[in-house]
């Protein structure tokens, strides 16, 4: 009888044990943020509006259509005078980029962006368990996640992930590489590291649709400490939610809206098209379908179902348009981080999602100060939010980016604290939002609206750029 | 290649077993108690016999209430217990790239070439001796950009040798498994040194026109070992998506790296790179327990970038003309078998039998308590596993990894069949090993294989696979057509 009491109290006992096991593998599927570090070049490597007059000036191969083209793109980039830029193409030498320029780029950001990161969370990078990095013009070979395991010294069994080509939206497929290793329960360290390559990438050619990277993109990058331990909740940031990822390279169109391709006279540059504005937009709609039922208010998802409903029984043939006004899309979130791809791109994310100016004040504000960091950007943008003190515990940030593909991926983060550090925005936050955005190379280099064919004479005009006061 | 001798398995080894055990007495403590409990409780239960245990019950006054109380309870404890175990990774069919004859480049083409293009005839006289010694055969293939005078590498031919390899190499796939395009969940792309905007991943969802919720990746730059990076991601992404599939795509795009220059270390490249594509399609899904070939046991990872040798092994850096080529230190063997040591140390107590794990326990404590002059005990990989894929990077790879593991001829035809037929494939090279043991009606439900990859880091990457299904003869793939005249004897040097 006693025996057979205690095999039961002692299987009881066990099982228990077992189902405490399993409980707390499932708490260890978090993610956290603990923190993260966005790159700020030295102050040598600032491309003012001047700089990049002499940068476009010095390709031979630009007639006066493409001056007038490239003035209106830089006049409607929303980039300011303080962006920054590799230096191979500050010192002219954009046209012929070796390896070791591609290279220093990166180790100039990899050394102060991640040393920092370590310094700032007080982690050893023995501690690091998972690092994903991604850089998407650029791979060498050993490749980068190679070159910070060297550099750092890290720890043999570290898993290592280089993700490649994957455009604008790259950060948030590392995110989700980590996410999906946190799900396995271990508790983990994960570095995520975020950066685009420019040196190698100057287009010298004079194909339009291929000058649009040249005027937009700037150098910039970041580093970021992920984790799924409990434990370390308390110093953590904010917490995922949840993370979308849509792709809608099905479509011919939306693949090949942005190409990297070789133009006629075999220079290799990432042909822009047309339909770019339009893919974004159908990618973009495709991932709100999936992401609105994950963020909005039970509330809110039961109006639009009812709003539905009602105009299907009244109207079946008339289009959603009505309820789709009806939607407060920030009923569920509280703050956006929008991917600086240009003021386009942030102006039609705003009239889609109906939001004010101060909504998208951030991702102006970054544009203007860093320029489009493609992938980073996001980061940038949620470090102007924290720097203006805008970021309370509860509230909810919604992260969108759009990349080659054609992708858009968001993510849902919560904020775990009340959050106020500055960093790269500490030394100039007071100055944000300034009066004015309008470009001075509208001022300066207004002479081309007025020039023609016949009148437009290269040799003078670039003489006369270099006798002139600015 | 300099052959150096591989570093002994010993003094590091041993402290790393000694924190095995510790680690696995510790973690498995309650567990460990409870077979002395439930040992105890039977021989008691024995000692009764049944007439005592029938009125034992009897005397519980057990009712209908009780028993499925209890019968709810163990259930749900089953249950529990059984959700939480990992997911089982099946791997249901994968197809390699076979390419066509006219990609074919044997001795007297790459020669010749090589004369036209070369201009030192030193660097010529270079290649022909590495060519000679290197193990390839005449039927190795480069894409048709290379087989122009000088080579023709624009981004166009590199995207077409992209699609033409990955493409044809998927279309099988399908054919094979029946897989509709529209019910991948996930794909995972790996190629090291071509990496376009949009990535190989879009162009593939491009193709097939994949879903708008697919979760794709693109790895690059990670070298020939990162075949089995993506199967350790893919493993990861199914462990957290149940009732889903996986497509992985192992690749490496020769197109865009031929090296122009003269520097010998990085002429290596040229000689030994093949054209070569692996799909692979992965799934958890029950139902294709019945179908799958394999079962993914365990992936173990080792990096070794911390160590600047092993870092500036492999190296892609410019010469002093200004041409881009990857470096191959002299001393790759030696750090090959540096991270293959640490890689069995990991591997070793999940695949060894405990026979070999107790040999190895009891040579070690002799060796520090009784005799430090008794020869260190290297476990013997062959009772673990009956096939063996060693990534075909070269000759000398593979020969010194049969001598450190103790491996026969055999167990290494695979390796060298492979490197002989179709060269360095880079990360696929793997599969198409796999597929000869295959394609020679060798595999037997039940069997282990385990795939070994190298690459620039320096990492080095293992996969252990348990065969669910007798593999019959004939197979469709790269090597159908030329099977039966395999194994062939490959001389030391092939005099051209």
């Amino acid at each position: 009888m006693e025996v057979l009491t205690t095999l039961t109290i002692v299987i009881l006992l066990y099982s228990l044990y077992l189902l405490y096991k399993s409980y707390k593998l499932k708490c260890s599927t978090n993610c956290y943020l603990v923190d993260y570090v966005c790159f700020k070049p030295s102050p040598d490597r600032q491309i003012t509006t001047r700089k990049c007059g002499e940068i476009i000036e010095r390709n031979k191969n630009l007639g006066l259509a493409e001056y007038k083209f490239l003035l209106k793109v830089i006049v409607n980039s929303g980039i300011g005078e303080r962006t920054y830029g590799p230096r191979n193409i500050i010192e002219g030498r954009e046209e012929s980029p070796t390896l070791d320029d591609a290279i220093e780029e990166m180790d100039e950001f990899l050394n102060v962006c991640v040393h920092d990161l370590f310094v700032k969370t007080k982690i050893s990078p023995r501690d690091v368990d998972v690092l994903v990095v991604n850089i998407s013009t650029f791979c060498p070979a050993p490749s980068l996640a190679s070159r910070i395991v060297h550099q750092y010294n890290m720890r043999e069994d570290v898993k290592t992930y280089n993700l490649s080509s994957m455009g604008c939206s790259a950060t948030l497929v590392a995110i989700d590489v980590v996410q999906n290793i946190f799900k396995s329960g271990k508790k983990s360290l994960a570095v995520v590291i975020t950066s685009e390559s420019i040196s190698p990438n100057w287009y010298s050619g004079n194909d339009k649709s291929m000058m649009l990277g040249n005027c937009l993109f700037r150098c910039g990058g970041s580093a970021m400490l992920l984790t799924n331990d409990p434990a370390m909740q308390a110093r953590a940031k904010m917490r995922l939610k949840c993370l979308v990822r849509t792709h809608i390279g099905a479509n011919d169109d939306a693949f090949n809206s942005a190409v990297q391709k070789e133009d006629d006279m075999g220079r290799v540059g990432v042909h822009l098209s047309k339909d770019l504005p339009k893919a974004a937009m159908r990618a973009f709609t495709e991932n709100l379908k999936r992401l609105l039922p994950k963020i909005l208010p039970y509330r809110q998802i039961a109006l639009i179902v009812f709003h539905v409903v009602k105009q299907k029984l009244v109207q079946p043939d008339a289009k959603l348009n009505k309820v789709v006004a009806q939607i407060n899309f920030k009923s569920g979130v509280d703050h956006f981080c929008l991917h600086t791809g240009g003021t386009a791109v942030i102006d039609a994310v705003r009239r889609a999602l109906r939001l004010s100016e101060y909504d998208v004040e951030p991702a102006r504000m970054t544009l203007h100060r860093w320029g489009n960091t493609s992938a980073s950007s996001i980061w940038y943008v949620l470090g102007y939010m924290e720097a203006k003190k805008r970021l309370k515990k509860k509230e909810r940030v919604l992260m969108i980016s759009f990349g080659s593909g054609f992708k858009c991926n968001s993510c849902l983060w919560e904020v775990i604290r009340d959050l106020g550090d500055g960093d790269v925005w500490e030394d100039c936050i007071k100055d944000y939002p300034p009066k004015t955005l309008v470009n001075p190379y509208l001022d300066k280099y207004g002479w081309v609206n007025e020039e023609t064919e016949e009148t437009f004479n290269r040799e003078e005009r670039s003489e006369s750029f270099k006798n002139s006061p600015w | 290649m300099p052959t150096q001798p591989l570093p002994d398995f010993s003094s590091s080894v041993r402290l790393k077993y000694v924190k095995l055990g510790y680690q696995y007495l510790v973690n498995h403590f309650l567990t460990l108690l409870l077979i002395p409990m439930i040992a105890t409780c039977v021989l008691e239960l024995v000692r009764r016999g049944p007439e005592e245990l029938i009125s034992m019950y009897n005397s519980l006054e057990l009712d209908v209430i009780h028993i499925l109380c209890s019968s709810f309870v163990i259930i749900f404890i089953l249950t529990v217990y059984f959700m939480s175990r990992p997911r089982p990774v099946y791997l249901v069919d994968y197809a390699c790239f076979k390419p066509s004859a006219s990609c074919r480049v044997p001795f007297a083409t790459f020669m010749e070439h090589t004369s036209m293009i070369c201009e030192d005839p030193k660097s010529v006289q270079f290649q022909t001796r590495i060519l000679e010694r290197s193990g390839l055969g005449e039927e190795t293939c480069l894409p048709p950009a290379n087989h122009y005078i000088p080579p023709n590498p624009t981004m166009e031919a590199a995207r077409a040798e992209a699609q033409l390899v990955i493409f044809s190499a998927i279309d099988d796939l399908i054919k094979k498994t029946g897989l509709q395009p529209k019910h991948i969940d996930l794909l995972v792309v790996n190629c090291s040194l071509f990496s376009p905007t949009p990535s190989l991943s879009a162009m593939i969802v491009n193709k097939y026109k994949l879903r708008s919720n697919i979760k794709s990746f693109n790895l690059s730059g990670m070298g020939c070992s990162a075949g089995l990076l993506s199967i350790d991601l893919a493993r990861d992404l199914l462990q957290v998506h149940p009732g889903s599939n996986a497509l992985v795509i192992s690749t490496e795009i020769i197109t865009p790296n031929f090296y122009k220059g003269n520097r010998r270390d990085m002429l290596l490249p040229n000689c030994l790179f093949r054209m070569g594509a692996a799909a692979i399609l992965l799934s958890n899904r029950r139902r294709d327990a019945t179908r799958a070939k394999y079962r993914l046991l365990h992936v173990v990872r080792t990096h070794k970038g911390a160590d600047d040798r092993a870092y500036r092994c492999v190296y892609q850096e410019e010469d002093s003309d200004g041409h881009c080529g990857i470096s191959l230190s002299k001393d790759l063997m030696a750090i090959a078998g540096d991270a293959l040591k640490s890689n069995i140390t990991t591997i070793g107590p999940l695949v060894l039998p405990m026979s070999e794990q107790l040999l190895f326990f009891f040579t070690l404590v002799g060796r520090r308590l009784i005799n430090p002059n008794l020869r260190p005990y290297i476990p013997d990989f062959k009772q673990a596993f009956e096939h063996f894929c060693i990534h075909a990077g070269g000759r000398a790879v593979i020969d010194e990894l049969q001598k450190s593991l103790q491996l026969s001829a055999e167990h290494v035809e695979a390796s060298r069949m492979t490197l002989h037929r179709f060269g360095n494939t880079s990360s696929s090279s793997l599969w198409y090993e796999l597929n000869y043991i295959e394609s020679k009606g060798r595999m037997k439900r039940g069997d282990r294989v385990w795939q070994i990859g190298f690459g620039s880091g320096f990492k080095c990457n293992s996969a252990v696979w348990k065969c669910l299904r007798t593999v019959k003869t004939p197979v469709d793939g790269p090597w159908a057509e030329c099977i039966h005249r395999y194994p062939v004897d490959i001389p030391e040097i092939v005099k051209l």
